[in-house]
């Protein structure tokens, strides 16, 4: 199982003989909106888990005079919550009309090349290859770990809005009030946090796996997030 | 006192009989009017309401409870007006405090049910488990006294948690298969009045609106009258301000504690639980649990006892783990856990490759003839 093969791995290991003699071309693969989403969504997340935590268990001591620090927190976590909803969005939107490695088939693999692709990924993340699967975008294993993260985003902001719509009324109220005759309100809480958590876990694999394939394939995908560009030999295209 | 022409078992006309004054009467209508959150022109229309109404007749079942719903009813506040739902209301039916026992009871709660367009109020849950024998009164079980006095009723109104919701008998593991009213009743307005206790104010208002306007008030999703439980205790605590600023109690008795600072950090459920508490308040409006410096434990939300524990924490106690470890604890040990097993990923991915880089020194590249899953094969 699992011989074959894009046609380019029969080539020279592409990913370790990689030198100055391998010819390269550089590639626009991530395109800016892409690029400013996922800058977006990073500063929202921290700006998020900052007030957030702070917002579950206050762990700064105020003078006793009158201040308004939980309401500032409250009022930053809510701007910033609205910030990450409307880039979560974009990047949905972005999934449709974006270039290849945009699209949402980076995420759902529904060719079989993309599957083979992440069985690839698989092996090599279990050392049974030391070669990373040939790729110019994201790996498929890779995009199905996104598509979790997509996952774990829209129960996070589903619940935050839940969680806003207890202090108000109307519209918000009324599209997420179905959420509290599905889970009482501590545990939509509990959740909450939990996710929150969840999503550092990802962040550390996320750049753990970052610096792997940066390491391994050198393809520059560090790099490539601030500015779009990825280079590969021409043999792996 | 003045004269006022009554019809006969009209509300008004009891009373008249009982020595309420027409001053009384009209404050009562007032301050009713402000529970139901109605506005002050309403105030009239309940007065002329009670003055005609026909008195309700009332049965008063009690299941598994502590009769802790009968302590706040007897309680209502200030006399003369507290008063009077006791004395308007024709209580047929209620063990704790009617004067007739056994049959005799049992004889005015059926011939009362006969008549039909009661109002049942229920306090206390309905065991069902093994045929509803852990409550039975009279050789009869809850569930068929509760389906009995239900028949031909204008309404029931449950109060207290256990019969809106199934309450402290419901709580895990639920041994006597307690269930709540509304499960179990069907055809006839409910209304729940959860509360552990229930806040008699909020039975008085209730049962005016119903005379006023011949039916039960608005409720929310979980059947409760938004005039008492569509506003989130936290957003009208009187101790807001100090949650906002950021000012909080750590320890009990500690200076925040004595200066009545937020009761967040204690455990405070005011954040999840909806209740007129803060501003309707309990022992004639003087105190409350938050006023009395102890945090909300959320008892008018359903399944309190078991979603709102622990009393003293802010989140539930992460399910198999012990009650002290918190959901924070569990995250971060989990970001923590993956970033050690990412460290020895890498640190074995970089022995793997500077041993095929050994091995390549020499490339032979027989990938296509390797078997998957035998390490290092490919060389």
């Amino acid at each position: 199982m699992s011989t074959e093969t894009t046609p380019a791995t029969p080539a020279p290991d592409a990913a370790l003989g990689l030198g100055p003699t391998l010819e390269c071309v550089t590639v626009k693969v991530w395109e800016l909106p892409v690029r400013v989403i996922h800058w977006t969504v990073f500063l929202s997340v921290v700006a998020l888990s900052i007030t957030g935590f702070y917002i579950g268990t206050p762990f700064v001591r105020v003078s006793p005079e009158p201040g308004f620090l939980m309401g500032w927190m409250r009022a930053i976590h809510n701007l910033a919550a609205f910030v990450f909803i409307a880039a979560i969005l974009a990047r949905v939107i972005w999934a449709f009309t974006g270039n290849q490695w945009a699209r949402w088939d980076q995420f759902i693999a529904v060719s079989k090349e993309r599957r083979t692709n992440g069985w690839d990924g698989f092996r090599f993340y279990a050392f049974m290859t030391s070669k990373p699967p040939a790729v110019l975008g994201h790996n498929a294993l890779a995009g199905a770990t996104y598509l979790v993260l997509f996952a774990m985003f829209l129960t996070q902001i589903v619940m935050g809005l839940a969680l806003l719509s207890l202090e108000t009324e109307g519209f918000l109220a009324s599209t997420t009030g179905w959420v509290f005759t599905v889970l009482p309100i501590p545990w939509v809480r509990f959740i909450h946090h939990l996710i929150m958590w969840l999503t550092w876990g990802f962040v550390v694999h996320h750049l753990y796996s970052a610096i792997l394939f940066d390491t391994e394939e050198k393809t520059g995908v560090l790099s490539s997030i601030f500015t779009g560009w990825k280079r590969m030999p021409v043999d792996r295209l | 006192m003045p004269v006022l022409a009554a019809p006969p078992r009209s509300v008004l006309d009891s009373l008249l009989n009982s020595g309420v004054t027409r001053r009384r009467f009209l404050e009562f209508c007032t301050a009713t009017t402000a529970v139901l959150a109605l506005p002050i022109k309403f105030a009239p229309q309940i007065a002329q309401a009670l003055e005609t109404a026909e008195k309700p007749t009332v049965i008063w079942l009690e299941f598994q409870d502590c009769a802790g719903n009968t302590e706040s009813f007897l309680r209502a506040r200030a006399p003369g007006v507290g008063d009077i739902l006791l004395d308007v209301l024709d209580v047929e039916y209620h063990e704790t405090i009617m004067a007739a026992a056994g049959d005799q009871a049992e004889a005015a709660k059926e011939a009362a049910i006969a008549k039909g367009g009661h109002i049942v109020i229920v306090e206390g849950s309905v065991p069902t488990a093994a045929n509803g024998v852990y409550c039975t009164i009279g050789g009869k079980t809850a569930v068929q006294i509760l389906a009995e006095a239900t028949m031909g009723a204008a309404a029931v109104i449950n109060t207290g948690t256990c019969s809106s919701y199934g309450g402290i008998p419901a709580a895990s593991p639920n041994p006597t298969g307690a269930t709540s009213v509304p499960d179990l009743v069907s055809g006839v307005p409910v209304i729940n009045l959860p509360g552990c206790p229930v806040n008699v104010d909020n039975v008085v208002a209730t049962i005016v609106h119903y005379l006023t306007f011949g039916a039960l008030p608005a409720v929310d999703g979980h059947g409760r009258p938004l005039f008492a439980y569509g506003e989130r205790i936290h957003d009208h605590c009187e101790r807001r301000a100090h949650f906002d600023a950021g000012q909080f109690v750590e320890e009990w008795g500690d200076e925040a504690h004595r200066k009545g600072w937020c009761l967040y950090n204690m455990g405070c459920k005011g954040p999840s639980t909806f209740h007129n508490c803060p501003t309707q308040r309990w022992n004639g409006g003087t105190s409350w649990p938050i006023g009395a410096g102890h945090g909300c434990v959320g008892c008018s939300e359903p399944d309190f006892w078991d979603t709102m524990t622990p009393i003293y924490g802010r989140l539930p106690a992460p399910p198999g783990f012990g009650v002290t470890t918190s959901v924070d604890k569990i995250g971060a040990g989990i970001v923590g856990l993956t970033a050690a097993g990412f460290a020895a990923h890498g640190i074995a991915k970089t022995v793997q490759r500077k041993r095929a880089e050994r091995a390549n020194e020499t490339p032979i590249e027989i990938e296509t003839t390797a078997a998957p899953g035998e390490e290092g094969a490919e060389r």
